[in-house]
């Protein structure tokens, strides 16, 4: 990862796969992805859809967006996407090449607005300032879904969506908070939807819940108000388990203090040389808007644009507070992991209705998924909830655990990145380990062993039980029903079964 | 007639014992010999011993006929040997053998009526709420039989009633609501506005009713979870599903309506099945997805040896299904084979009275035969399709999706394949 400034076109080196943000005139070779190098200054990034005031805005026409490649061998036809690309080849056809440099010191940043009329990024306010982002995002949201995933038939507008799909689906597990395990999501989802996790904490949330109804936001309450969900199921990736996030019932408040400690260990995250900083240099973005937008306030709450930063579930025509801990907790998650590329056109807002055309809507489970998806989801409860659930009003009956998980969120970051990777130490904050294979969520906790016992002993019980109720009630049927050949008994049948009860 | 004649007793275990033990009977008995029963008989000395299997299908089939025709020491006899070598917890023979040997025994003693309702009050006795959706959730998780149905049917949905802002789906199925899960958690994710899902479930089965309410819980719990605006519904009908209304349903004038019928329609008596059909047309669906197993217990209806050969082949190949799908030791599988035998003995051996519970399957063609009198096919999109072949594929193998062939008039919808065997028929219908 080197920076180019010199004009000598022979000492070009080019930058390895990541993204590089090449204005239209190709007039620079710079690598983005990571820390500037010492003769530049380093990079502002802006939010996402957030540009530049300064910055001169390009629009470029669906067919330049969609085009792959647009520059042209002549020789042999190959095509490539940038031109510096297609010089390095026509040095291997020995014909003259040129790479074009960077004209002036200070280049006007460029940003680009969305074609689509109906689209938010239409409007120069609201434009992306990577050339590759607002392709990918016209792809994406205006565009034909041409790939598809073979195992679970999802698909994508963007190729590289796709690949990045195929490597990690099929290959994730979803657990429970009863303990099971599934590697079908769909299954998953069925067994969520009836698991006995889910009404106890419902029933636990729901009388915290009445007795702190008056810090629900206006506008929402409906009475009783409806317990918030707790989200209780996580998404299992090779080697890491998140343990849900067992939330503190009151809604959330962004605290300013919990909100900054969370920001500037962001902060940190955002430098790992990693895929995809973006994703959380965006989060460091989002944390500050929120807390400069309200240090503190009764509505519009702070939760509701957090909310919707985090494409909530929340509709406008329903209860959010319901929703929004599910959201917040699982989507907060995800920030952590690397490449949230496709997560992020939600975060481009920050007002406060819910916008439905702009984001793309997410449940809880498509978030977990998505957290799965990119790998290295390594949140912990704690780190989940110092993040979006940290209280600040002082009648929180949870406060002080709060504050000690909080703590530990700010530990947790810490433990976490120094290897590189945004991953959490598995053993200092996993629970329990797995049971094995406890599909049925029967908690049998014994293990393989554990399992087949209890299986084999209620197959037994029930051979003593059913076999004999259905064999006495034959029976009398039997007795009552005796009349076509009276002169034959067949009482001798039941005894000389040497085996078990019988039909008769 | 007494066993006494031979001193030998039967150990099941050993199937060559069996074959040998047949023959012994047949040389030892004073019975009159039909020249039927010789010929049947005396085949099996031609087999080797070695392959004992498949004796209960034979003696099964021998036994039908005899009642047929009303030959009773005939019946005694294979009666009587049958529930010598049946065992509803032996291997597969014998587990067959057991459950249609009750069958024919209530066929014979016209005491199927009676056997039915006290089958299924021992069942409704040890029926939860926990044991059914472990049961039912287990049956998901190891085979594809149910979820087959649900996933053609969720897409043929979620598509027909795209963009659509107030869902009302009428759920005639006795499948405890777990086709819903994965529909909410679609609505939630796929459209951009999540609808309004009313869900009015019709409950046709005793059994199931009484979980209804606590189902009802869990699927509003969900469904809050999933952040889909979300009312539900309970509605018992025993009998008499051409009764239903749209008042009586609670259908709305700006409800976009989808009827879903799993394993309902057999359920019917048939000569109601078209009423039926056409009261879910007063109910201006959008679509309606009907689900059924491929099997033909109507047309054979008058014809008891027929009937029972069809009955026979099914119920095999769902045994077999249910072997290969579950460990040996399952408790779920013993409870799936406890209710096919209540089945069983429901299409076999009791009159078609007005109770509700009829079982008589049709075969998907026939379906779509009285179904095109009232609606037009919907074919399955290929994202559908799609989705199925997905599904089958997170299972294990055997399982297949099959188009029906060709552009024919016949048959509409997509068959499950369980060994090149169809077994479960989807279909979705318009107005």
């Amino acid at each position: 990862m080197v920076e180019m400034e010199n004009s000598s076109p022979m000492t070009v080196s080019t930058t390895s796969g990541g993204e590089a943000s090449v204005s239209s005139s190709g007039n620079q070779i710079q690598a983005i992805q990571q820390p500037v190098s010492i003769a530049a200054p380093k990079k502002k990034r802006n939010l996402p859809g957030m540009p530049d005031p300064e910055a001169e805005v390009i629009a470029l026409s669906p067919k330049t967006l969609m085009a792959t490649n647009r520059f042209v061998c002549e020789i042999c036809s190959k095509g490539f996407q940038r031109d510096q690309n297609l010089q390095l080849h026509r040095r291997g056809h020995n014909l003259p090449w040129k790479l074009k440099q960077r004209t002036s010191k200070e280049v006007r940043k460029k940003v680009y607005v969305c074609p689509e009329p109906s689209c938010v990024h239409n409007s120069p306010a609201r434009a992306l300032g990577d050339l590759t982002g607002i392709k990918k995002h016209f792809c994406r949201k205006h565009g034909e879904k041409k790939w598809k995933c073979e195992r679970c038939s999802k698909k994508y507008a963007v190729q590289s969506d796709w690949k990045a799909h195929m490597k990690t689906c099929g290959t994730k597990e979803y657990k429970c908070d009863c303990g099971s395990l599934f590697s079908r999501r769909d299954s998953f989802i069925t067994h969520r939807a009836f698991c006995d996790a889910l009404a106890e904490e419902t029933a636990r949330s729901h009388t915290t819940a009445i007795a702190n109804a008056d810090t629900v936001k206006s506008g929402v309450v409906t009475s009783p108000p409806p317990p918030p969900i707790t989200p209780s199921s996580s998404v299992l990736s090779p080697g890491l388990s998140i343990q849900s996030a067992e939330m503190p019932e009151n809604p959330m408040r962004l605290s300013p203090p919990s909100a900054a400690a969370a920001i500037s260990t962001t902060t940190t995250v955002a430098t790992t040389p990693n895929s995809s900083i973006s994703s959380t240099g965006v989060l460091a973005g989002i944390f500050a808007s929120s807390t400069t937008l309200k240090p503190c306030h009764t509505p519009p709450p702070p939760t509701s644009s957090y909310t919707d930063m985090i494409c909530a579930l929340a509709r406008s025509d329903y209860p959010s507070a319901a929703i929004e801990p599910t959201s917040l907790s699982l989507a907060s998650s995800l920030y952590l992991s690397t490449n949230c590329s496709s997560l992020f056109p939600a975060p481009d807002q920050v007002h406060h209705r819910y916008n439905p055309s702009a984001q793309p809507a997410m449940s809880a489970t498509a978030l977990l998924q998505k957290a799965a998806e990119m790998g290295a989801a390594a949140s912990s409860p704690a780190l989940l909830r110092g993040f979006g659930l940290a209280v600040s009003s002082s009648s929180s009956p949870c406060q002080d655990t709060d504050m000690k998980l909080q703590n530990k969120a700010a530990a947790g970051f810490g433990l976490g990145l120094p290897s590189g990777d945004v991953m959490m130490g598995q053993s200092s904050l996993l629970g329990s380990k797995p049971t094995t294979l406890d599909l049925l969520g029967l908690g049998i906790g014994g293990g393989g062993g554990g399992s087949s016992t209890s299986g084999l002993s209620a197959l037994l019980s029930s051979f003593g039980g059913g076999g004999f109720n259905v064999g006495a009630a034959a029976a009398a049927a039997y007795g009552g029903g005796r009349g076509t050949s009276p002169g034959e008994s067949w009482e001798g049948g039941p005894d000389r079964k040497p085996h078990g009860p019988t039909m008769f | 007639f007494t066993p006494k004649d031979t001193s030998i007793h039967y150990y099941p275990s050993k199937h060559q014992s069996i074959n040998g033990q047949i023959l012994n009977m047949q040389s030892n008995t004073n019975r009159p010999q039909s020249s039927h029963t010789s010929t049947s008989w005396s085949s099996d000395s031609g087999e080797p011993c070695g392959t004992g299997n498949k004796w209960a299908p034979r003696l099964l089939k021998e036994c039908a006929r005899a009642i047929s025709e009303k030959d009773s020491s005939k019946i005694h006899h294979l009666l009587w040997m049958l529930n010598e070598l049946a065992s509803p917890y032996g291997d597969f023979d014998q587990k067959l053998a057991a459950y249609f040997l009750q069958a024919l025994f209530c066929k014979t003693t016209e005491s199927g009526q009676r056997c039915f309702k006290t089958l299924t009050s021992v069942a409704e006795k040890s029926h939860s709420f926990d044991s059914a959706r472990k049961l039912i959730l287990k049956f998901q998780e190891v085979s594809p039989w149910t979820t087959f149905g649900h996933v053609a049917s969720n897409g043929a949905i979620l598509e027909a009633l795209d963009g659509e802002s107030k869902l009302h789906i009428i759920d005639i199925s006795n499948t405890l609501c777990t086709q819903w899960p994965t529909l909410l958690e679609a609505l939630a994710t796929r459209t951009d506005e999540t609808p309004h899902l009313k869900l009015t479930v019709v409950v046709t089965a005793n059994i199931v009713r009484s979980v209804m309410k606590e189902i009802g819980q869990r699927m509003e719990k969900f469904a809050r979870l999933m952040g889909v605006p979300f009312e539900f519904r309970v509605i018992s009908v025993l009998n008499h599903l051409g009764e239903l209304t749209k008042e009586g349903l609670g259908i709305q004038e700006d409800e976009a309506i989808a009827v879903n019928c799993i394993g309902a329609l057999r359920r019917v008596e048939v000569e109601e099945r078209g009423a039926v059909i056409q009261m879910f047309q007063s109910l201006r669906p959008k679509i309606v997805t009907i689900v059924e197993e491929e099997a033909d217990f109507s047309s054979s209806r008058h014809d008891f040896v027929k009937c029972f050969e069809e009955c026979l082949r099914f119920y095999t190949l769902y045994f077999e299904m249910l072997e290969e799908s579950f460990v040996h030791t399952s408790n779920e599988r013993l409870m799936l084979e406890r209710e096919c035998s209540r089945n069983i003995v429901r299409v076999l051996a009791c009159d078609d009275i007005n109770e509700g519970e009829c079982e008589r399957r049709e075969r998907g063609s026939h379906w779509c035969e009285r179904l095109k009198e009232a609606y037009s096919q919907v074919r399955f999109s290929d994202d559908v399709v799609d989705d199925v072949k997905a599904l089958l594929k997170r299972y294990r193998t055997g399982w297949a999706l099959v188009l029906p062939q060709g552009d024919d008039h016949h048959s509409s919808g997509i068959y499950l394949t369980w060994k090149e065997e169809p077994v479960v028929w989807a279909s979705a219908w318009k107005p």
